[in-house]
């Protein structure tokens, strides 16, 4: 690559004194840059064009399918598994889950800023502390809490080990530290209580922030594996889609266009989320600020 | 005045709740299983003292869990460093096409585990997939024991890159212009643009990806449990794949208590360092 970087920023308009050596490596840049683009995306690429291929395209090494009217697989992979009930359990875990989730972390936020009480500093260290210690580890113990709630197969159980965004609450926290104190004053003039507040003056001044977090938690629990995996283990119909994607072939059986089919069908709401992500993103200035 | 006390401690409550319910008792509980005998149902049987840690210790598998995850971070974390560096330096200045390739960068990271790992087994399937075809290889790839963990890396890898491109991509594009435009007319050239200017004022983001990738990487599970199940012959087994083998296999918890303390006390410190980084990353922006 020759000299892509010389004027960065992204206030570099200046087009009458670009150079025409400039712009040629511009030109040279984008190519490279859509070269490498497009190795990177491949795997979703090869995803696509493989779940319209028949089986016996499959044992060709040719990548593209003889046709993109050949809906089959999809048909086949829906019938294999109840792939939109599945959907539907993503969409439930994934939009309670997270709902619950800004809920806790906003009443915390609320509290944080706009009260003064004993052991605050311990408290919001106390909450912070749930990020040092990886879910990854607490699995079994977790399984076990939830099974003895009786919650194993059930959509609560599913989600319940999601209530606690403390990353979620500290940025909420940094937001409303930014919310001029008269707008409660005059909020309590009004006669508005803590509620009140909250949903009617505070939310909707934050929104922006409070849609980025949301979609950031619903990606999450979409795709999250591992959890509903556990919980669901002998109940079939409960699986979520990222779980009944997995179940759709075996070694013995290497059934992959049904594979790509399902695995298609999984990706069309996390290509959505991802649009929707980066546009609220960039729309807040948020895109240094990226939380898991 | 009571009540006023009260009133945030309400607020406060749900979080708190479920803080103590679902991660720190369950991690005080695994703390308390390693030491114990533990049964299939996860009650408390007795006290061990050591003897699950000199079990674990003792085993051969746990050897090669260790191993297998410290070697995925080792080659994970530098190989993602160097490429999302290189695409946020490829991608840095705006231009016309910018929101195209910045979105394939980053697309990578909207596929989520299970689908990626469902792509990739069918793309190195030796039999049917495609990457044999393309380079004419008759590699077992997952069912091979000798390429089964580098295919699980090149997976992870891939998984990663999206977004930490981002991170770096914002971080260079928040680097004040007076400084660059400074270097420009000290006559430094690309390199030293690079070397001694661009990276050592993003370091605090290099730094934080650094240390999350290495927790992330050293915490692998999901290729081990939806593709390879550990093998060919514990291979790819890692330290989480053994605590979910035998906590979910076997329902041995203390093993599983055991291995994952060993996973928490290996990624404490970069979880911590993690954290001092993101501080700082947020401050130069």
């Amino acid at each position: 690559m020759s000299r892509p970087d010389l004027n960065k920023g992204p206030k570099a308009s200046r087009p009458a004194s670009i150079t025409s050596r400039e712009r040629a490596a511009d030109i040279a840049v984008s190519i490279i840059a859509l070269a490498i683009g497009l190795v990177l995306i491949f795997p979703i690429i090869y995803c696509i064009f493989g779940a319209f291929k028949t089986p016996a395209e499959f044992m060709t090494p040719k990548l593209l399918p003889g046709s993109f009217a050949n809906l089959d697989n999809f048909r086949e992979a829906l019938q294999k598994a109840d792939l939109l009930r599945y959907m539907g359990n993503s969409f439930i875990v994934s939009f309670f889950g997270t709902t619950i989730r800004l809920l806790f972390a906003v009443f915390a936020a609320y509290a944080f800023v706009y009260y003064e009480f004993p052991l605050k500093r311990f408290w919001f260290f106390f909450i912070l502390g749930t990020m040092m210690l990886p879910g990854d580890i607490l699995l079994t113990t977790n399984y076990i809490t939830v099974s003895r709630l009786h919650l194993l197969n059930s959509y609560l159980g599913m989600m319940i080990v999601s209530f606690v965004g403390a990353s979620q609450m500290f940025m909420l926290r940094q937001r409303f530290l930014s919310v001029p104190k008269e707008l409660k004053e005059a909020a309590e003039l009004d006669g508005y209580g803590d509620l009140g507040f909250i949903f009617r003056v505070l939310l909707p001044v934050c929104r922006p922030v409070l849609v980025t977090l949301f979609v950031q938690g619903f990606i999450t629990l979409w795709n999250s594996y591992l959890w509903p995996l556990l919980v669901t283990a002998s109940a079939p119909e409960m699986r979520t889609i990222m779980v009944g994607i997995t179940k759709l072939n075996s070694w013995e059986d290497e059934n992959y266009w049904l594979v790509l089919a399902g695995v298609c069908i999984s990706l069309i709401p996390s290509f959505v989320l991802f649009v929707i992500m980066r546009r609220s993103l960039r729309k807040n200035g948020l895109e240094g600020a990226l939380v898991g | 005045m009571k009540k006023r006390n009260l009133k945030p401690l309400l607020f406060l409550l749900p979080i708190l709740i479920f803080s103590i319910a679902f991660v720190y008792y369950p991690f005080a509980r695994v703390i308390v299983n390693s030491f114990s005998l533990v049964n299939a149902k996860g009650q408390l049987k007795g006290f061990a003292g050591l003897e699950n840690y000199r079990y674990v210790f003792s085993r051969g598998d746990f050897a090669v869990a260790l191993g297998n995850s410290l070697k995925l971070a080792a080659v994970n974390v530098p190989v993602t460093l160097f490429i999302t560096i290189f695409l946020a330096l490829l991608a840095e200045k705006k231009r016309r096409l910018s929101p195209v390739y910045e979105t394939l960068f980053a697309l990578p990271m909207s596929v989520s585990m299970s689908a990626a790992c469902m792509i990739f087994k069918s793309m190195f399937s030796p039999a049917l997939g495609w990457v044999n075809y393309f380079f004419g290889l008759s590699l077992g790839w997952f069912e091979s024991r000798e390429t089964a963990l580098a295919s699980c890396l090149i997976l992870t890898i891939w998984m990663g890159i999206g977004f930490d491109f981002l991170l770096f991509l914002s971080a260079l594009r928040g680097i004040p212009d007076q400084l660059l435009e400074a270097s420009e007319l000290d006559g430094a050239g690309l390199f030293t643009r690079i070397f001694r200017i661009k990276l050592p004022l993003i370091s605090p983001t290099i730094l934080y990806v650094l240390c999350t990738n290495f927790v992330l990487a050293l915490l692998t599970s999901a290729p081990m449990i939806i593709i390879t199940q550990g093998g060919p012959a514990r291979s790819t087994t890692t330290l989480m794949y053994m605590m979910y083998a035998s906590g979910f296999g076997s329902s041995d918890y203390s093993l599983a208590a055991v291995v994952a303390l060993c996973a928490f006390v290996l990624s404490l410190g970069f979880t911590i360092l993690s954290f001092v980084f993101e501080r700082k990353r947020v401050h130069y922006q």
